[in-house]
């Protein structure tokens, strides 16, 4: 007669895997994943580096100021110079006189509703002659400085720029703080072909407004180096107001 | 996991753009004809629309572009019709008017056709504009999470005939109360809780003296009557001591008062003047004008007179410092090199010089909104001297008085929650 032994306790020791393959295989396997991302895209179509845009201004035509004054507010670019009088002459001359350029229909159509509405015609702004600039500078210039510019992205952020509007019933205590992080995609025709948020800015103004600058905005078709990128990876627009 | 998750975020290597110095533009608002008593809704419709023009937040909507019907009721709105006029806020109200007026009134949000704000204003018929101005203080708190100004005061000097009086008026303007008589009254100071103004004044016949009057009852009290000149009172955010300019022994200085004008004690005393001092809104430091480096200059000082720093360097005649209520500007006023004033801000980190105003007449004594978004100033741009008011950034410039024979030295008032 045979004994049958005890079924074993669930309380007794188990014989136990080993664990330190499987650990040292996890870890390899981090290793390989961790190390290709990094090498990896060094072989693949990368778009070039590229570099931070920066806005260019026009700088206008005037003296510096001198730093000891009290500062002046910059002072918009003159009205275009009308175009120079004909002096009648007594010699015949070959060539037509030049005929005054008619007002279009839409520009007849402006003065008729502002004399209805009883506004007057603006007032041409006279140039500022203590305009501050470069001795340099251009009389249609933008800015007393300005910086060098370049590059696609430069037109990018002009075009969203163009349309970016921060409703003013934000705080300017809170548009110190305020930035949003959106990613947007860009086809090869310029049209952005998504976006979608990476950081909302917990104002529901601030990124409503964002949403429509975006959508409103049009830009022109990528450089063909850089297309796929921007197609397949986007960008990411940093916004503060 | 966590390794593949940083790996796939080092691999993705997107260019980025930094965008910043977006058009500040006024929000598209709506203001639907009133329902219900007409008379009442459409004064009180008129007060709101004037509080959200001056405010520079809202741009109004031309009432002639509406489409949706003048009998549309507060509910059941259409608001494909408001959005197709451009609003993305829209303002309704019903008004009933018995020996008093009662309004409801509401804001909506036109975009995703929701309530925003809903509530019953009640005012006595000669009070109908505070209607207004409670429901517009509560939109502007509702959008910016600040405190609207609309039911605030101001307090200035208005010129007369026989002298120069104190007024008080409603912040747009409105009903002004002379709360003095027509000696020469100078310098109006509001407390923190708005019951009383310190002001300067030659009634004594003895010089220039500091006195108080009770906002309400009018009562007169001597503050401050040192030597024959004191001058320039104003209080503390706390409302416990107040600073005063004087001058004792061919010597003008800053002093610091109890606010019943006792226990006065000199704050500075270097050579040449010292004058026009402002609070920091925290109360631990003081803006004042002084002469000691040979030109009037703003300077900063800790609020017992210790570490002195110079903060305007630009300009030879800077004065009447007005610290901002947010405590990163100070406001002043300063004379260019055509000998003519204009308003400018500092930045009291950087020292950063902003003007405000330029080529508009002599522009001076500027005076915080309490929630730091106008100041307040006297202006001779359109002939005599009157009160003006303009954003921080010196937009939005709007005539706030039309005195007939001229205001000028601004005070604006405390927030009516501190009254």
């Amino acid at each position: 007669m045979t004994e049958s032994l005890p079924p074993p306790s669930v309380l007794g020791l188990q014989p136990r895997t080993p664990l330190a393959p499987g650990i040292v295989l996890a870890v390899l396997l981090h290793v390989v994943v961790f190390g290709a991302a990094l090498v990896l895209p060094k072989f693949f179509d990368r778009a070039p580096p590229l570099r931070k845009p920066i806005i260019a201004k026009l700088v206008a035509l005037g003296k510096p100021r001198d730093p000891h004054l009290l500062p002046r507010k910059e002072s918009p670019p003159p009205a275009a110079a009308a175009s120079p009088v004909a002096v009648p002459s007594s010699k015949p001359s070959s060539a037509p006189a030049p005929r005054k350029r008619e007002p279009t229909r839409q520009e007849l159509m402006q003065r008729a509703l502002a004399r209805a509405a009883g506004k007057t015609e603006p007032k041409t702004e006279e140039p500022d002659p203590e305009r501050a600039g470069s001795a340099t500078g251009s009389p249609q210039g933008t800015a007393a400085t300005a910086e060098e510019g370049d590059a696609y992205f430069t037109a990018v952020h002009d075009a969203i720029l163009e349309n970016y509007v921060v409703p003013s019933v934000i705080s300017e205590r809170e548009r110190l703080y305020l930035s949003a992080s959106v990613l947007a995609w860009i086809g090869a025709n310029g049209q952005i072909l998504k976006h979608e948020f990476e950081k909302k800015s917990g104002n529901a103004f601030f990124d409503q407004a964002l949403e429509l600058a975006i959508q409103r905005t049009k830009l022109p078709p990528p450089p063909a180096e850089i297309a796929k990128s921007l197609r397949d990876t986007g960008v990411v627009l940093n916004f503060k107001p | 996991m966590i390794a593949l998750t940083l790996a796939v975020l080092l691999a993705v290597d997107r260019p980025v753009i930094d965008l910043s110095g977006g058009k500040v533009q006024a929000y598209p608002l709506a203001m639907a004809r009133p329902l219900g008593v007409q008379d009442a809704g459409v004064a009180v419709q008129s007060v709101l629309s004037a509080d959200f023009e001056r405010s520079g937040l809202f741009k109004l909507l031309d009432p002639a572009s509406f489409l949706a019907k003048p009998t549309e009721g507060l509910t059941g709105i259409d608001y494909t019709k408001w959005q197709a006029v451009g609003a993305q806020g829209l303002v309704k109200m019903s008004c009933d008017a018995t020996a008093e007026v009662k309004c409801d009134m509401r804001l909506y949000d036109v975009t995703h056709g929701v309530e925003l704000l809903h509530g019953t204003y009640a005012a006595p018929r000669a009070g109908m504009r505070q209607i207004a101005h409670r429901f517009g203080d509560d939109v502007v708190k509702y959008f910016t999470r600040e405190p609207g100004i609309f039911q605030t005061r101001i307090a200035y000097v208005r010129e007369t005939e026989a002298g120069k009086q104190i007024v008080v008026a409603d912040q747009d303007g409105a009903n002004p109360q002379a709360v003095t008589g027509a000696s020469i009254n100078l310098l109006p100071a509001w407390s923190p809780d708005g019951h009383t103004l310190a002001f300067t004044s030659f009634r004594d016949g003895l010089g220039a003296h500091i006195f108080s009057v009770d906002a309400v009852t009018r009562q007169i009290k001597p503050l401050v009557l040192m030597g024959d000149f004191a001058t320039g009172a104003v209080y503390a955010p706390d409302g416990l001591r107040f600073l005063f300019s004087a001058s004792l022994d061919d010597n003008t200085d800053v002093y610091v008062s109890q606010a019943d004008g006792s226990a006065g004690r000199r704050l500075t005393d270097a050579r040449g003047i010292d004058i026009s001092a402002s609070w920091s809104p925290d109360g631990k430091r003081i803006a004042f004008v002084s002469e000691r480096a040979g030109s009037p200059q703003i300077y900063t000082m800790a609020a017992d007179g210790s570490d002195v720093r110079r903060l305007t360097f630009q300009g030879n005649y800077n004065q009447e410092p007005a610290w901002s209520p947010k405590g990163d500007l100070i406001a002043f006023s300063g004379r260019d090199e055509h000998r003519v004033f204009d308003l400018y801000t500092v930045a009291t980190d950087s020292g950063k010089v902003t003007r405000l105003t330029q080529n508009q007449g002599t522009n001076e004594k500027p005076s915080w909104a309490p929630n730091g978004r106008y100041i307040l100033f006297s202006s001779t741009r359109a002939g005599k001297r009157q009160l003006w008011e303009t954003q921080p950034d010196g937009s939005n410039q709007r005539a706030v008085t039309s005195e007939r024979l001229g205001a000028s030295d601004p005070a604006w008032g405390p927030l009516p929650s501190s009254k």
